[in-house]
């Protein structure tokens, strides 16, 4: 063992601190990119050999791949935007990735990333994929990979204060306690109290990343839906604000609908817009989290 | 207990993988235990054995078997990873829900709990993904595990979801292992119970019992120890275990039969053993509060 060896804190064995990017992977990327516009998010760098474009947003990365092996040896992207990873910035990514794989993660395909950089990475649920990066802050991995765009300002601020909350991750029956070991024993992931619960769709186990920074909602499918086409997978990102009102009358005013139906109205605690581009959605959670 | 909860193991028939699920399915039989000589033994190919087994219907008990994984270390734990990879790939192809994993034979693997324990755990997590639960069963020959209440602290320290134990009668009684070290074991922690029997009272060597255990097992009901078979299955059923049997007969004379006759003997020894446990298809009797709920 040299003596550089991280020696992590059991809480946080990663030194996990927060998302550094999110991931969607589509088809249709102009189609994407002016929802994304609409939700906040602004176009500021172009992949320097890829179909792949960075929009940011305040505090968010998020990526969209386009490539048509954005997903080797998986299926190509299809034109519903799908989230395809989440990368977590770690203190040390080479240290992350070995430590995972050393406790039974299997190791992503190779050339999976939208990067050119050697990211290291695992395969998540379903076809997605987690990231770890550690190179963030003053020299970033966007600074190697991406181009930027001729008189795009590259920090957008945030509409309404938004921010990374969390991702929803839909399981299949009785898979709560795998994914809990999944997150808790590679991430350090603890998981929330049954009944505290952000956002307007309380359902669900509840996992809070060790720097907190961050949630994971795992929902099984609901009883009596045995006839649902249920996959397991990421489903949903959650965009956390202080004042959900405001954000939601913001992106009103930009033309995103949100569902007003039911029990999923619009309401101080969170919002759901409605389903884009054949199954896209986001969710406004109020959030107590730093932006 | 009926056909119902019991899969028939293709490695008592001969024959090609079509023949053994038809003669399987002609007898009654719903589930099939598979083992990975089915699909790589196949002429068409694994994915020609995946779309039979598809399509005949049968619902996959488990998949069999991943040897000697724990204990290993440096190339040799690489190498068994790279094994249980792809163990698991045709698992979940197939769609079995159960892989099985029998301890350690390896002379190279270490015994103690913790190597073992970190190991398990590993396993469970490559399985986390694919949606497969991993039964660990003591091998009676094992180096280090050969006894079930050894897998079941193990599992139990190990202390992962989707990690479970198979217990299998012919080595609980090979080892003349304590049925009742059963009722100390957490119910919905076995994932898979695997049945036979055999015809002589003693084995007096470890080769004995290799032989005997790969060549001369016969169904519960068949053997000479009927009474404790007879014992292990309604203490698993009184502990409220309600998961699945198999049975797994490796027997030289059946894999020279008819299939349809050895389908038949199968079939029987699920009689014989429902005889002995009949109430379990009415759980609602035995499942506490839950028997309120129509």
């Amino acid at each position: 063992m040299s003596i550089r060896e991280p020696t992590p804190e059991p809480s946080n064995p990663l030194g996990l601190g927060g998302i550094e990017f999110i991931e969607y992977a589509t088809s249709k990327p102009q189609e994407f990119g002016s929802l994304l516009q609409k939700m906040g998010f602004s176009a500021v760098a172009r992949h320097r050999s890829r179909e792949v474009l960075l929009y940011r947003q305040g505090s968010m990365n998020l990526i969209v791949n386009a490539h048509p092996d954005a997903l080797p040896g998986l299926s190509s992207p299809g034109s519903t935007p799908a989230l395809a990873a989440i990368a977590l910035r770690v203190r040390d990514a080479a240290y992350a990735h070995r430590r995972a794989l050393e406790l039974g993660a299997w190791d992503m395909p190779t050339r999976a990333s939208a990067m050119e950089l050697n990211i290291p990475g695992i395969h998540g649920v379903g076809d997605s994929l987690v990231y770890f990066v550690d190179r963030h802050g003053d020299f970033s991995i966007y600074d190697v990979d991406f181009v930027p765009l001729a008189g795009a300002d590259p920090g957008p601020p945030a509409i309404a204060g938004l921010h990374y909350f969390g991702v929803v991750q839909a399981i299949l029956v009785d898979r709560t306690a795998d994914w809990l070991d999944f997150y808790q024993s590679l991430f350090g992931f603890s998981v929330l109290p049954q009944g505290q619960y952000f956002g307007i769709l309380p359902r669900g186990t509840l996992l809070e990343s060790p720097c907190r920074t961050f949630y994971l909602q795992l929902i099984e499918p609901p009883p009596g839906s045995e006839e649902i086409h249920w996959d397991e997978g990421l489903v949903r990102l959650g965009l956390g604000a202080r004042d959900i009102p405001a954000a939601t009358r913001a992106l009103q005013e930009r033309g995103i609908a949100f569902v007003d139906r039911g029990t999923v109205q619009p309401s101080q605690k969170g919002a759901l817009t409605q389903a884009y581009l054949g199954g896209v959605n986001f969710e406004l959670v109020v959030s107590h989290l730093k932006p | 207990m009926n056909l119902d909860n019991f899969g028939m193991d293709t490695i008592t028939l001969a024959g090609p993988l079509e023949a053994k699920l038809r003669a399987i399915q002609d007898a009654g039989f719903t589930q099939v235990m598979l083992s990975a000589a089915d699909l790589v033994g196949h002429p068409g190919g694994e994915d020609a054995a995946v779309a039979a087994v598809r399509s005949s219907g049968l619902r996959v008990t488990g998949f069999q078997v991943l040897r000697d994984f724990e204990g290993l270390s440096g190339h040799l734990h690489a190498y068994k990873v790279d094994v249980a990879k792809a163990m698991l790939r045709m698992c979940r192809a197939l769609g079995s829900e159960v892989l099985l994993a029998c301890s350690s034979t390896s002379a190279h693997a270490v015994g103690d709990p913790e190597s073992l324990i970190k190991d398990l755990q590993k396993l469970a997590m490559l399985a986390v993904p694919l949606d497969i639960r991993i039964a660990y069963e003591a091998l009676s020959w094992g180096r280090h595990v050969n006894e079930f209440p050894q897998a079941a602290e193990l599992v139990q320290r190990a202390d992962r979801a989707n990690l479970g134990l198979a217990l299998d009668s012919f080595h609980i009684f090979a080892n003349k292992t304590r049925l009742a070290a059963l009722q100390e074991i957490d119910p919905a922690k076995v994932f898979l119970v695997q049945l036979s029997d055999f015809m002589w009272e003693e084995i007096r060597s470890p080769d004995d019992r290799i032989e005997t255990a790969r060549h001369y097992r016969v169904f519960p009901g068949e053997g000479v120890h009927s009474t404790r078979v007879a014992e292990m299955v309604r203490t698993l059923d009184e502990m409220g275990y309600r998961g699945d049997y198999s049975f797994e007969v490796f027997n030289d004379d059946y894999r020279q039969l008819p299939l349809p006759m050895v389908a038949e003997r199968a079939r029987l020894s699920v009689k014989w053993i429902s005889g002995l446990v009949s109430r379990r298809s009415l759980p609602a009797r035995r499942s506490g509060g839950a028997a309120a709920v129509p």
